[in-house]
Formats: C-alpha cells, structure tokens, sequence
C-alpha cells in the first residue's frame, strides 16, 4: 500500500462513522420543531444564535425638590434624623475642596453625607413639638422659685436617659445607666466618718464642686440600676459611722494629720504654764501655727508663723525687720 | 557725725576713685566703735564691731569661732564680728526676758555657711557682758562624728563616754566663766562618788567637780553630766543666771554617730553619756536662764544634708523636746550687709578695689558669706 491510501484509511475511513453520527444527530429537525415538544439542541448552530438583551438605563426620576411647593412643611418631609441626601434637600449647597474650581456640588458628594445634620431640628419643627408636648407637662411649683431652692429641697439629682429610634427592639442599652449626684456637706458627719466616707467615695468626690457623683450600670434596667445607687448611698453613709475594733489601735504615727490636742505639744504647753490649754489666752493662735505648720510642712512661711505665734505665747517682743 | 557728712560732700563731687579712697579713710560706714553687744541696737546692723582681745581669749580659745573665720581673724590681726539681725533680735529678746518665767530657747537656722555660729558667738559675747554663766558646747559634731576615744561608761552602765573631749570642754567651760565661777555661792547639791576613794561631798564649790573632770579624764564625761544638773539646780535657786549656748544642737538627736561601743557599735546620740545633761539643760523646766541653739545639717552625715529647717533636722523626738521654740533665721547677706563687708576686706587690704567687684563678688557668692570669705581668701 501507498503512503497516500495509508493516510487516507487511517483519517477518513475509520473516522467516518463516528463523524456522520455526529453530524446527523445534531442535525435541526424542522419537521419536529414544529410539533408540541421543542427539541434541545446541544450544540449551538448558526441557525439559533443567542441574542443578547439589550440593556435598557433605568429611568431617574428628577430630584424630588424640584417639585416641592416653596410653603411646604419642612417637618414632614424631614422628619427624623437621617443622612444628607440632596434629592430631597432644595438648597444649593456646596462642600468639600477640589484644587481647581469650585467646591462639588451636593450631588453624589461624600462630604455632606459624612457630618451630621440638624435638618430634623429647625426652629418651627421644635416649636410644634414643645406645643405638642405642653399638655402633658405640669406648671412648675412656685416654692422652687431659685437654684438655691431646688437644691435645698432636692439634694438627689437622679440622671438617666432614655432612648427612641426605629430599630427592631425598643431597648436600648445606654438607657440603664443612672446618675446619682448630691452635695456632700448634705450628709451629716463628724469628723472621723467624713473622713471614712471620703476614702470609701474615693475619686467619687469632687472637692472643687463638693458633689458626690455614683454611677451605676451593672444591672440590666434602669429601675434595678437606680434601687442599687439608692442602696449604695445609704450603705455608705452608714459603713463611715461604723467603728471597727482595729480602729482604736490607730496610733499618733498613723494619724494623717497632725492635731495638736493629741501630741506632745499639748502636753509641753500645760506644764510651761501649768494650767490648762483652755485658760492660757494665746494658746489657740499657737495652736493653730503648729497644726500650720505640721500638716503643710515646713516652710519658711510656716516656721515663721510658729516663731511669732510662740514669741506672742511667751510675751517677747515681735522681731523686728531692721533692714 | 561732721566726717559723715564732709564724705557725702566730697562724694557727690569727686570722680570714683577719689570717692572710694574717702570712704576708706572714713570707716564709720561698716564699723562700729560700740563693742558691747548690750549697746548694739538696729542702727549698728551690718557694722562690724571688734572684740577686745582678752574677751577673745576668754570666750573663743577653745573653739566658738568656726575655723576657717579664726584663720582670717588672725590675718586681719582682730577678731571682728558684724552686727547682724539674728543675734540682734535675740539680743533684744534676751533683754525682755523674764527670768524667774521657765526658759526660752531660741533656735538659730539657716543654710550652710550663712553665719549661725558667728549669731552665737556674738549672743555668747552679749552672755559675758551681761555676767551670764555660759554653757557654751562650741560644736556638738566634733564629740558626736569626730570624738578623739569613746569607752564605755563605767558610772553609767550601757552608757558610752566621750572622755577626752569632755575634758576638753570642761577646760573650755572654766576659762569662759572665770568671770562667775569665783562667786562662792556656786556650791554643789549632792554627793559625787567616783570611786571608793575619789567623792566630791556636798556642799563644796562647783569649780571641784570641774578640777576633778580635768585631772581625772576617766571621769569626765560623768562630770560634764554632774556640772549640768548642778547648774540648773543653781540656776532655779538664783544663785546665777546661765546661758545655755549650743552650737549643732541637731547633732544631739542624729541617729548616726561616729562614737562606737568596745564591740564596735554604733551608738545612737542619748546613750551618750554628754547628751542627758545638755538635753536635760534645753528642757523649760528651770528659769533664770536662757537657751539660744543652733541647728546646722553639716552636725549629721553628708547623705542627710537634705533641708537646713529646724524640724527636719531635730526630727520628731528633737522638735517636741524644744518645743515652743523662737526660730530665728539666718540669711545670706543683704545688700547692706554684702557691702559692708566688701569695704571691710578692702580696709583690711584683703581685696584689691575694682571697679563692678561688688556685684560680681555677690552674683559669684551667692551673697553667702562663707563662700564671699572663700572667695576673697588666697589661694
């Protein structure tokens, strides 16, 4: 056999079969197309090509603020708080910076939509919901005419916030925490438990106000939160009166003051004079310089306060500035 | 009062130089002619005034002048001290004192250098004058940080002695009251014995118990302990009027000390046998006498020269032993002051005059007047 009949056995003769099959298989019936069922074709032919959709732009409705009636009631069409959107918006508002031109307009503008807005809150907005508020609120009592008098009268302030928004649950958590406030020198205390009272307040205190903040949120409702600061207000008061049997052993070195009825000071006053403290005239200003003295430190200041306080308790004469 | 004002003249008329050779010549400026201290009033303040030799020699031959001040007495050939404010005011104080009330103690202090020995030199000298018997310990760091020998106490057991520098003082004490120890009612209150053969009795002249101290060193810490109990007995009898004088009191209650046991313990400042008689005589439970002390951070170790005020270096223990007490502060110079002694050193040839030396000298100093001295002083 020739080179040329080998060639054309091996690819034509013996791939015929498997080619007409192909062929004929896939082949459009027409006739059958026409009947009841549709034929699936397999393979894509000409005949059939795929059309593609035409996309089609959806229509954009013009903004809406080019139809609002210039009287219309900004309240209803801005009703709660909501980001910046310049379709309903009819100002020309303008924010942001380019290096050339003008700043962009409010359209697709990131800039506006990022801060808050007051638009919910304009002026006749306010005023129509304080009058719809006004009929529930009561006139304000008349002995509470001053500050003064209010906080006489009601040294607890009670803060707490409550919270409304449209969201699926009606709770919010900031809602359970509560304030306590009141002044301090509202308590009574001596010494010893105001002493006891402020290192159980700690930080609590503000010495410059003289107020008494407690802030309780460990509980889960507002109601919980507030039954446990009135809890803590009475149970602190009434620890800092309590005396602990170690407190007795309290010894003149771990006194955090210096008083001067406990030391020796005292003591060396009476025997100078032999008498008690309390008839000696000048033993009070004396007194007043140690206690000055010991608690604040020494100082120039503080020591010559002690020098002319004892030179008046001795009867010499006070130092004279010769230069 | 006429050279006074002939300078004034002279000086609003003459060029500088001229003008600083006047007020040389005319030391009526940073002098005082007054050299008893009971004369001093404010109108001497930051004059200097001179005393007399034999008086030096009386009060100050063993020690009272810090040292390196004697050493410039000695090259000025007079011992001149200024008239300042501390000593002036305690002067004045003293005056007004009621004796037979219990005593005042005064309190000098102040910073490094800035004249509180001097203060009580000048108080010791106003002591003297007035016919006081002086209790003067010229520096209590020498017997509590540089002791010469310490043994312990055979009289006193766990008590340790300072003998040689009791001994000292007690020399020291009988040269500054040659003037009061010759009065004969200076008798002693009661039995000392020593040992089985050494007693002084009862009634004999106080200058035995000193003598003793001297001849018999073993014993003279126990004697410098005697002679101040014997003094505040004297003292509230009224047999004599006494000033306590104290320089570095602080070192009295300074918990750290140089004096050691035989076993080399450090011993704290009361088991030391010289402090009970000098606290006992700081105490205000006698009268006829007066306390003027001197509280000094160089009297305790260099690690604690933290603050110069009085409480911090009497501590708790030494505060409430002297309280009520009348602090007196010593400053640095003031400008008066400053200049006074400027024109003192440079009529002394001490310091050549040069033009802006006055302020540069008191930037330089700090207007201390230790470190003016040492300034001023040679190489």
């Amino acid at each position: 056999m020739s080179v040329i009949t080998r060639i054309l056995d091996k690819n034509v003769v013996k791939q015929l079969p498997k080619r007409a099959a192909a062929y004929y298989s896939n082949k459009p019936n027409i006739e059958e197309d026409i009947g009841e069922f549709r034929v699936l074709y397999l393979k894509t032919s000409k005949a059939q090509a795929f059309t593609k959709k035409k996309y089609q732009k959806p229509e954009v409705l013009p903004p809406r603020s080019n139809e609002m009636p210039v009287d219309q009631n900004w309240g209803n069409v801005w009703p709660g708080p909501r980001t910046f959107h310049p379709a309903t918006v009819p100002l020309p508002l303008r924010q942001g910076y380019v290096s050339k031109g003008s700043p962009p307009d409010k359209y697709a503008n990131a800039e506006l939509m990022k801060i808050p807005n007051f638009l919910h809150l304009t002026p006749p907005v306010i005023e129509r919901q304080c009058a719809a508020l006004k009929k529930f609120c009561t006139p304000w009592p008349k002995a509470l005419s001053n500050d003064e008098l209010c906080e006489k009268h009601f040294p607890f302030e009670v803060i707490s916030s409550n919270y409304c928004h449209s969201s699926p649950s009606i709770r919010d958590p900031m809602a359970r925490i509560v304030t306590i406030k009141f002044k301090l020198n509202d308590l009574k205390f001596d010494e010893k438990s105001r002493d006891k009272y402020l290192r159980l307040v700690g930080d609590r205190y503000n010495s410059e106000t003289g107020y008494v903040t407690i802030v309780t949120d460990r509980c889960p409702t507002q109601k919980q939160n507030y039954d446990y600061a009135m809890y803590l207000v009475t149970a602190l008061y009434h620890e800092s009166w309590n005396v602990e049997a170690w407190e007795e052993l309290k010894t003149e070195a771990d006194m955090e003051k210096y008083i001067w009825e406990n030391n020796e000071s005292k003591k060396s006053v009476e025997k100078l004079f032999g008498k008690n403290s309390e008839d000696i005239a000048e033993s009070k200003q004396y007194a007043n310089a140690v206690i000055n003295f010991m608690n604040e430190g020494e100082s120039d200041y503080t020591l010559a306060n002690y020098g002319d306080s004892v030179r008046i308790l001795l009867g010499l004469p006070a130092k004279t500035n010769v230069l | 009062m006429l050279k006074v004002v002939s300078k004034e003249v002279l000086g609003a008329r003459l060029p500088k130089n001229i003008r600083a050779l006047c007020v040389a010549t005319h030391s009526q400026k940073f002098r005082t002619s007054e050299d008893k201290p009971s004369y001093h009033s404010s109108s001497n303040s930051a004059q200097y005034y001179k005393i007399p030799q034999d008086i030096r020699n009386q009060l100050f031959a063993h020690g009272g002048i810090p040292k390196s001040y004697n050493i410039q007495t000695k090259s000025f050939a007079e011992t001149c001290l200024m008239v300042r404010e501390p000593s002036l005011d305690i002067i004045n104080c003293i005056k007004s004192i009621d004796y037979s009330k219990p005593v005042n103690r005064f309190v000098l202090y102040g910073k490094k250098g800035s004249g509180k020995s001097l203060a009580l030199a000048h108080v010791v000298h106003y002591g003297l004058e007035t016919g006081h018997l002086i209790l003067h310990v010229p520096w209590v760091g020498q017997w509590m940080r540089y002791c010469k020998e310490y043994s312990n106490s055979e009289l006193k057991p766990g008590n340790v002695d300072i003998n040689l520098d009791a001994a000292n003082w007690l020399v020291h004490f009988k040269t500054q009251n040659a003037h009061v120890l010759s009065n004969a009612d200076l008798v002693i209150g009661q039995d000392y014995v020593w040992s089985k053969r050494e007693k002084t009795q009862k009634g004999a002249h106080i200058l035995e118990l000193i003598e003793h101290g001297i001849s018999r060193v073993k014993y003279a810490s126990s004697c410098v302990l005697g002679l101040c109990m014997e003094i505040k007995e004297l003292s509230k009898k009224g047999k004599c009027k006494t000033m306590v004088a104290i320089d570095g009191y602080n070192g009295f209650f300074y918990p750290k000390t140089r004096v050691y046991t035989e076993k080399k313990e450090m011993v704290p400042p009361s088991k030391v046998t010289v402090t009970e008689g000098f606290l006992e005589v700081t105490k205000f439970d006698w009268n006829n006498a007066v306390c003027v002390l001197t509280v000094d951070e160089i009297a305790s170790a260099k690690e604690d020269q933290l603050s110069h005020m009085p409480k911090y270096l009497l501590g708790k223990e030494g505060f409430e032993h002297l309280d009520p007490f009348i602090p007196v502060a010593v400053n640095e110079y003031t400008d008066k002051e400053f200049t006074s002694c400027m024109e003192y050193y440079r009529e002394r040839k001490w310091v050549q005059p040069a033009p802006g030396q006055d302020e540069e000298l008191s930037f330089l100093s700090g207007s201390n007047p230790y470190k003016l001295m040492q300034i001023c002083a040679g190489l």
